[in-house]
């Protein structure tokens, strides 16, 4: 298998540095958030593949529906940040924002230095209701004030949407039915950047020290598992092992997981096995490196986990070149590291491994992706963060790897 | 100012990358140092349940350890000790029935905890932990036997308690005063009807209260006398229940605080002044004097920021918001009480799920006169 990949720029958003969000949505098509966070008085645009015309559609200005205007002199509505969570039964896509883009006069923001500045603190996360069937917004809320929503997940059954607040690391439930939001609790200082949930409804993240953390709605208890999830043990001792990425199994009955620190770790999770779930050390992602000198996250990466029709798990992990530091170079130039984007398929029988290709975007390096899906037809795509514009990849499967429900169990978080 | 004519930012200003450092590191810390401590021995011990783990008590005992309560759905009474060959806070136990610890009170002969759950309030003691052994080696703890005092007054939550000169406890429930000495044994006696609010041991042997909203009480504890609002309070003082006190061991005198912000000086001899300055946000959430009369302390809804008051230039300053990048990385958001360790540093409770017990190291000012 050599899979080939495709470039589709957010020509339509230019400045936009990154596209955190990348789902298949309640229609099977391709949802992705082309965000600008750099950029002050700038705001993210929700994008939709157009497999017809073979491009990408920009279907509204977040900013817009929210009614915060980039130019209000308060951080923006940048950026949806792993923050699309589907639903099925009536065609709706949930979306939340999250913070960082600065506001239209300053160079940076930071919603630890403007929390108590009323003309400057972010106005807080935008909770959007998207109706993919109508291709309108139905309704618009604040999931919460001064803070931005890191990841968010649908207990479709439940009509609840779960999420992690930014910076204060809270997870919060809201009710979609009673439009409220209720704090469960502080987690710690790091976000994590994924929820999942379980049969059970149990919603689990990790902690700053890399735990399982769970919340069940029946005990209405957020709990800490007395396990740290695997990690490089000679340079790494559990903290930041904060989830990355999380994708369902087909089955749903284990998850895939990608850690998010330098040299993350793949795991598997069955967590209706046990007190805690077991957990599996799939090992890690990227490459042995100098244990001596941190290595940069936007370097050393793993993302972009998903199932495709043929039911093996796909991701795509950094691979670079160690800087010789005998020759001059400069550190923040990533030419000497010449970081590339490799694709891996992981056979879940065995857990074998193996590179099935390599993402290429003509005028930059595609080392970093944060999300990936299958669409309906079930081709794969994922999300890039690099340099303006950046895009979405696709990636064509064979025949013998598509199913028309490829999608099908729906992730339910972003 | 107009948001219409805000101009978008231009990238080559020279001071971009400074500006951007500014926003990104200013707002925290600006001086001296913070650890947040977890509720453990680490490597040897997991922290209290987070849940379970809000410090909104602290007390320093003569040993110079410092005995914490915590809230949330259990309490639990710990020890940290930071001298020696020590480095642990020391779970003492979850004190049943209890959800709430609005006070710790080191007394000379033990820790006496005031406890709050659905039944109401009570005093629980403990004797104080001796010193172990080398912790880098070997150790081995004492297990502190907790002896329930009894209701502080039926069905009411103490809302805070302190030491009192003579030996005892005082704490105030939400509406009487109470008494608990060891010597002679009287258990939990009933000294008066008050409105609950925090109080204050001050250096004179007595004991500081909210009577109204315009004056405080005054315990007496060598003659066992209540004066009932003893000292006014001035003015624009806009005191309530949840004021934050500070003792002064260098000065000798007493600070408070109001729900504006506004700190007030307690001089037994003089009354209340002030205020003196104001906290750059409100409430205030805690209160602790250093040894060479510099105030600290936390202030502020969501995100607390650590202020201090310098009582030569009657000025306070906001000196940021709390991190620890020492022993754990965290960034402290909510606090609930402060105390006085041995050399100066303050112990900061933080009052947040998985609430650490944070150290403040104060800067050390340039001294002239020690050139």
């Amino acid at each position: 298998m050599n899979l080939q990949s495709e470039w589709f720029p957010f020509s339509g958003h230019p400045l936009s540095d990154s596209c955190w969000s990348l789902s298949a949505g309640p229609d099977g098509r391709i949802y992705a958030a082309a965000c600008c966070e750099s950029q002050p008085g700038e705001t993210v645009k929700l994008v939709r593949y157009n497999e017809t015309r073979h491009a990408l559609d920009y279907l509204f200005d977040l900013d817009v529906k929210a009614g915060d205007p980039r130019d209000s002199g308060r951080a923006t509505q940048c950026k949806i940040h792993y923050s699309f969570a589907p639903s099925r039964h009536d065609g709706i896509l949930f979306m939340a924002t999250h913070l960082s883009g600065p506001p239209i006069d300053l160079p940076a923001y930071s919603p630890w230095y403007f929390w108590h500045d009323p003309e400057r603190c972010f106005k807080g996360a935008a909770l959007l209701a998207y109706d993919t069937k109508r291709d309108s917004v139905v309704w618009t809320d604040t999931l919460y004030p001064k803070e931005g929503c890191r990841c968010l997940l649908h207990d479709e059954d439940r009509g609840l949407l779960y999420s992690l607040s930014y910076p204060r690391d809270h997870l919060f439930v809201f009710d979609i039915a009673r439009r409220r939001s209720r704090d469960l609790g502080r987690i710690g200082s790091i976000n994590a950047q994924a929820l999942f949930l379980d049969r059970r409804h149990r919603v689990w993240t990790t902690s700053d020290y890399g735990h399982l953390v769970r919340y069940d709605p029946d005990r209405d208890r957020v709990e800490v598992s007395p396990d740290v999830l695997p990690h490089n043990p000679v340079f790494q001792t559990g903290w930041h092992s904060v989830f990355y990425d999380v994708a369902p199994s087909p089955e749903g009955d284990c998850v895939y997981a990608s850690t998010w620190i330098a040299q993350p770790h793949l795991i598997r999770i069955w967590p209706d096995e046990g007190v805690w779930g077991r957990v599996e050390d799939l090992g890690p992602a990227t490459q042995e490196r100098d244990p001596h000198r941190p290595v940069c996250t936007f370097l050393d990466h793993c993302g972009g986990l998903t199932f495709a029709g043929d039911g093996k798990l796909y991701y795509v992990a950094s691979r670079w070149n160690a800087p010789d530091l005998h020759q001059e170079h400069d550190p923040f130039d990533l030419a000497a590291q010449n970081p590339r984007g490799i694709i891996w398929q992981l056979e879940p029988e065995t857990c074998a491994r193996r590179e099935v290709g390599e993402l290429v975007r003509p005028d930059y390096y595609a080392h970093y992706v944060p999300r990936g899906a299958v669409d309906h037809n079930g081709d794969l795509f994922f999300a890039h963060v690099g340099r303006p514009p950046v895009g979405i990849f696709r990636v064509p499967m064979p025949a013998e790897c598509r199913r028309p429900d490829a999608p099908l169990p729906l992730r339910m978080w972003g | 100012m107009n948001m219409t004519t805000r101009k978008k930012y231009d990238f080559t200003r020279p001071d971009t990358r400074e500006l951007r450092d500014r926003i990104t590191h200013g707002v925290f810390l600006r001086e001296g140092n913070l650890v947040a401590f977890p509720l453990c021995f680490p490597g040897a011990s997991t922290p209290l349940p987070p849940d379970e783990s809000q410090v909104t008590a602290l007390s320093v005992a003569p040993s110079h350890m410092v005995y914490g309560g915590t809230s949330g759905r259990a309490a639990h009474v710990f020890v940290g000790m930071f001298h020696g060959v020590t480095g642990c806070v020391l779970a003492l136990g979850e004190i049943r029935g209890a959800t709430a610890i609005p006070a710790v009170c080191c007394t000379p002969r033990g820790w006496v905890a005031a406890c709050n759950g659905p039944a109401g309030g009570r005093l629980v003691r403990g004797a104080y932990v001796p010193m172990p052994f080398d912790l880098i080696q070997e150790w081995e703890f004492t297990q502190v036997r907790f002896e329930d005092l009894g209701t502080a007054a039926e069905g009411e939550p103490v809302v805070h308690a302190v030491a009192e000169p003579g030996g005892g406890v005082l704490a105030a429930t939400s509406h009487h005063l109470v008494r608990y000495r060891s010597e002679p044994p009287t258990g939990v006696e009933t000294l008066a009807e008050v409105v609950g609010s925090r109080l204050s041991p001050a250096l004179d042997g007595s004991v500081y209260g909210l009577c109204d909203a315009r004056s405080l009480w005054r315990w007496d504890a060598a003659s066992g006398r209540l004066d009932k609002r003893a000292v006014a309070l001035p003015a624009d003082a806009e005191v309530e229940a949840g004021l934050r006190w500070a003792v002064d061991p260098f000065r000798r005198r007493l600070y408070l605080t109001d729900q504006k912000g506004d700190l007030f000086i307690l001089e037994p001899a003089h009354g209340v002044r002030g205020p003196v300055a104001r906290t750059p946000l409100a409430p205030v959430t805690s209160l602790a004097a250093t040894l060479d009369g510099r105030v600290y302390g936390t202030c502020g809804e969501g995100m607390e920021h650590f202020f201090r008051y310098t009582p030569g230039t009657d000025r306070i300053d906001d000196i940021g918001m709390a991190v620890s990048v020492l022993e754990r990385r965290r960034y402290g958001y909510q606090y609930a009480d402060a105390a006085m360790g041995r050399d100066g540093q303050l112990f900061f409770g933080e009052n947040d799920t998985l609430g650490h017990l944070w150290i403040y190291f104060p800067r050390i000012e340039p001294s002239n006169s020690l050139i």
